[in-house]
């Protein structure tokens, strides 16, 4: 999932690198006292999870581990997802370090976007529902990366579809796997700790929920 | 109790290994630069992917293919360094350049020793060099599980190496709550 150095034309990586310094700043600007534990513990896992790999056919994938950390964090995840892909970069030599804009971007935009579809469904009071509302997080997480990866390949010159149905298609065991553990930490998470998902979201909006 | 252990089950089939590093090496063959192609868990490029040759200024100087097993050849012309790149798909891409010296004895310049054309009467000039040929053929062949040993040593990520990327995490959660802490004293004040 991580793209290297030299894949991509300097178009995508400026523009990623934008982006990127962008949802880092307001990820840092929206991290507050009790939400740094958090982020250095989601980093963390998604740091060793790309150490875990699944295999396939002749290839295998790793695990990505960012819908947990987007339900989790909102858009502290992108701070904390650009430490774990600068930290593998340096230390792994996973991906690049030109290319860690768009790489941050491809991991922590489908983050994001899963917090904010999901956030309410996760704190339904039927646990099941709220597994539900976790799996779709975690797998969903992962094809909007595959998709963003590949959009970004297709910028510079590959063909698109039948990129997309290779990366979509490699994932889909990860995909599964994420959705499993998404809605295992869920549902863990509502027996044991059901206010973490209520203190990360403003005050106006616990009141609704 | 029972999810967490088929969990741990579905923890324990993946194995903690790495792919998604692009190796490449080149050596020469003769006349000819070989090199092989593959991501770090063992898997060679696809046969067909395109090799694109070019100079250190991004011109381009030919194009070959890959062959069975990862493996490519070309044949240079230039005594000038000479820059490999091949896409793998999927954002994996292969760079790799060589350098003047490592390219093929008959372009380091005409002072090389080997076969002067002067003496090519002699026929046990010409046996030797046949023999030289096949040395290294032999001596490469021998060498080549080495080289992929060696390969696969350099992309191991060992506990250390984990341990220090969690230890970075830490630290880093440490300034983040450091800076949080000023923050709030600034505005108390």
């Amino acid at each position: 999932m991580h793209i290297v150095d030299g894949a991509l034309s300097n178009d995508v990586v400026i523009a990623g690198g934008i982006l990127a310094v962008g949802g880092i700043a307001l990820g840092l600007k929206k991290m507050d006292m009790e939400k740094i534990p958090a982020a250095g513990i989601m980093a963390a896992t998604f740091f060793v999870a790309s150490l875990i790999h699944v295999p396939i056919g002749p290839s295998s994938v790793h695990l990505i581990m960012n819908g947990l950390a987007g339900l989790i964090l909102g858009w502290t995840a992108f701070p904390a997802l650009f430490v774990g892909l600068l930290l593998q970069a340096l230390f792994f030599g996973y991906g690049g370090v030109t290319v860690l804009g768009v790489n941050t971007v491809a991991i922590a935009l489908p983050a994001v976007l899963m917090h904010y579809i999901c956030r309410t469904g996760i704190r339904h009071s039927n646990k099941k529902v709220a597994m539900f509302w976790g799996a779709l997080a975690g797998g969903g997480s992962i094809a909007v990366t595959a998709v963003l990866v590949t959009i970004a390949l297709a910028i510079t010159g590959e063909s698109f579809i039948p990129a997309a149905k290779l990366v979509i298609l490699a994932h889909t065991p990860v995909m599964a796997i994420e959705g499993f553990l998404c809605a295992c930490a869920v549902s863990l998470i509502h027996r044991v700790k059901p206010e973490l998902f209520d203190s990360f979201i403003p005050v106006t909006a616990v009141r609704h929920a | 109790m029972r999810k967490f252990l088929v969990l741990i089950a579905l923890l324990a089939l993946t194995t903690p290994a790495d792919a998604h590093k692009v190796i490449a090496s080149a050596w020469t063959d003769g006349a000819d630069i070989e090199g092989e192609v593959g991501l770090s868990n063992g898997d060679v490029a696809l046969e067909g992917t395109a090799v694109e040759v070019f100079d250190l200024d991004d011109n381009l100087l030919g194009e070959t293919k890959i062959g069975k097993e990862g493996l490519f050849r070309f044949t240079p012309t230039k005594a000038i360094p000479h820059k490999f790149r091949a896409n793998l798909g999927a954002g994996h891409v292969a760079t790799l350049i060589m350098q003047v010296d490592e390219l093929p004895d008959h372009l380091k310049g005409e002072t090389a020793p080997v076969q002067t054309p002067s003496q090519s009467t002699d026929q046990s000039v010409a046996v030797s060099g046949d023999m030289q040929k096949l040395v290294a053929k032999a001596v490469r062949k021998e060498i080549q599980p080495l080289r992929k040993e060696i390969a696969s040593y350099k992309e191991k990520n060992d506990l250390q190496t984990i341990m220090g990327g969690i230890g970075y995490i830490l630290g880093l959660t440490g300034i983040a709550f450091y800076m949080a802490a000023r923050c709030k004293e600034k505005k108390g004040e």
